[in-house]
């Protein structure tokens, strides 16, 4: 066809217009449900069935259908309970130390200077990066007799003796937050620097012609038009950082003596090394349910502010 | 903001804030998230001598490639095989990625279609899903496909993570392109697919190359299924790779910080190219406008 088909009159299709349309928009997400479904839905059914049965894949004689079984055994677990705490005081010393650097950050990163945009691509390097690279990093700076934080913290008499960072009990979960940390401000920095910038100036000029302060103006103005997006943000990290498993899985593997194993790392475990799949798709399905109340909270909470289209 | 503000007068303590406050922050903030990567490119550029030695040698004195050489052509950690490995494992999901969430996306933001809102909701749950979570039941699957030790495997399982971010980020690019233009289009006689393909996708292009770079780089930082569905060393992809070179024998840290540096800059260059689409992108689905 080409345009000079305008001229001509169309013949009525066969199947109406409306229905083709809806037909078209259906094929086309045709490729991206078959992911899905192959990739993530299959295998959560998978992982329900997996749970109830005994299923350790060096033992195939033992296979058998234990109904509850993993689970029961799961609430029987003491290191499952304790995952569960660490999990909390990763996630929320994690994404609270986040937000606030984060913040600070984008209110840095959205003043005028010369080089902003170098500087602003370099900061962002730490997210950027795959998570075994970060841990490496990290497991050389805290390495007790090479690292250079311990050289650092000596040099400058912060502490008199070398610290094992990672291997011990009181300082591996600190380690690893930190580590969190650094990774992810820029996630922060990122997207309330987007806010700020569609925050318009003229609220600036006008609070700022009436006498407010740069803390007034921040708590009165930006904060409140920043809310939506903190919401977000925030929420999306905790739910990212729960799962999040890289991490400590590179770095102590949940040790020193499960210090700083959280439920995902927990999981991955189970599956990976112990190759206890039955265990693992209980632990999975506990991880699922966790995800999905979280993710129902965060959508009641962001309904309205966040409407696609 | 800076320019509307210079309007107005400044209080003393705004000038203190917008002067040495920003300033100090600001080289504070670069050190903090530069120092780690300047202090692992110093230790892959020492020799051995320099990196064990005591006291702690800050600088390397004869600076050295070594270490780069030996990662690359390693017999036992084969770091070049990695690389390529990667390359084609992420490239492949790149490519793949793009095509599916262009043409979904597109559905989503032009069609209106019953259960068009729980497929978003879906689509925006999936992103949250644990990679943890899927790894047992995948390796069952694959196990039982016969993909284990396959490129197949890893780039299937990458979909999981990767699709219902870049649909969404879609959905964003395509809702911001006005309908009047593919219209215009259709009425002159052009199909859907037609004005699909020579109106919205030309418009779109910098969001699409933004989605495409999107899906390398997070495949490229994938690294429990690479772990848990290969078995082959020659499998192994970069991250999977880097761990396996510390689970080798005692950790040859000169060699591995050299793979470390190598396993960075691509992400790097790629992420400073596309910066500003991505950002966009990132924040497309949190903010409207």
């Amino acid at each position: 066809m080409t345009s000079l088909t305008l001229a001509t009159p169309r013949t009525r299709p066969l199947i109406s217009w409306r229905v083709r349309k809806l037909l078209i928009g259906y094929s086309y997400l045709v490729p991206a449900a078959l992911c899905l479904l192959a990739t993530v839905v299959v295998p959560i059914f998978f992982a329900i069935k997996m749970s109830l049965y005994a299923d350790v894949l060096y033992k195939p004689q033992d296979y058998k259908f234990i109904g509850l079984g993993n689970y029961i055994r799961l609430l029987h677990d003491p290191v499952f309970w304790l995952t569960l705490q660490n999990s909390v005081v990763w996630v929320f010393g994690s994404v609270f130390l986040q937000f606030v650097f984060g913040f600070a950050a984008a209110l840095l990163l959205q003043q005028a200077f010369r080089g902003r945009a170098l500087v602003r691509t370099l900061t962002l390097l730490p997210w950027i990066i795959p998570g075994v690279v970060v841990g490496l990093i990290w497991q050389w700076l805290y390495q007790p007799n090479y690292g250079v934080l311990n050289d650092l913290l000596i040099r400058f008499g912060a502490m008199s003796e070398r610290v094992a960072w990672l291997s011990s009990p009181d300082y591996a979960m600190a380690a690893v937050v930190f580590t969190n940390v650094w990774r992810g401000i820029p996630f922060f920095a990122i997207m309330l620097l987007a806010g700020l910038q569609a925050v318009p100036d003229e609220l600036y000029e006008a609070a700022h012609v009436d006498g407010a302060g740069v803390f007034s103006r921040f708590w009165h103005i930006t904060l409140p038009l920043l809310r939506p997006i903190i919401v977000v943000s925030t929420a999306t990290r905790i739910i990212w950082t729960f799962n999040y498993a890289d991490l400590i899985f590179v770095m102590t593997g949940g040790g020193p003596a499960n210090a700083t194993q959280i439920t995902s790392t927990y999981t991955l475990t189970q599956a990976y090394s112990t190759l206890d799949f039955g265990y693992a798709g209980a632990l999975s399905v506990v991880l699922l349910v966790i995800m999905l109340a979280f993710t129902w909270f965060y959508l009641r909470v962001t309904k309205g502010i966040e409407e696609p289209e | 903001m800076s320019t509307a503000r210079r309007h107005a007068p400044k209080d003393t303590l705004e000038r203190l804030l917008a002067g040495p406050v920003v300033w100090i922050g600001l080289v504070l903030l670069t050190a903090f998230a530069l120092g780690p990567f300047i202090w692992m490119l110093l230790t892959s550029l020492k020799n051995r001598q320099e990196l064990y030695a005591t006291p702690l040698q800050y600088l390397p004195v004869h600076p050295t490639f070594e270490n780069y050489v030996e990662a690359w052509t390693s017999p036992v950690t084969p770091f070049s095989r990695f690389f390529l490995n990667s390359l084609w494992v992420c490239s492949v999901t790149m490519v793949a990625t793009t095509a599916v969430s262009v043409l979904a996306g597109y559905a989503i933001a032009r069609f209106r279609f019953a259960g068009r809102d729980a497929l978003l909701l879906i689509f925006l749950a999936t992103q949250m899903f644990p990679s943890v979570l899927l790894i047992a039941p995948l390796l069952t699957q694959w196990r039982a496909l016969g993909l284990i030790d396959t490129y197949q495997a890893l780039i299937y399982s990458n979909f999981s993570f990767t699709v219902p971010f870049t649909v969404w980020m879609m959905v964003g690019y395509f809702s911001s392109i006005p309908r009047d233009l593919e219209e215009s289009a259709m009425i002159d006689g052009c199909n859907h697919f037609g004005a699909l393909v020579r109106i919205v996708l030309p418009l779109a292009a910098p969001g699409i190359a933004a989605t495409a770079i999107f899906a390398f780089v997070v495949s490229w930082s994938e690294l429990l299924f690479a772990i848990s569905f290969t078995t082959e060393t020659n499998m192994r992809t970069l991250s999977a790779g880097l761990l396996y070179m510390v689970g080798q024998y005692e950790v040859q840290w000169g060699q591995l910080s050299a793979g470390v540096i190598l396993s960075t800059v691509p992400v790097a260059v790629l992420f400073s190219f596309l910066q500003r689409h991505l950002i966009h992108g990132l924040t497309a689905g949190a903010v409207k406008g």
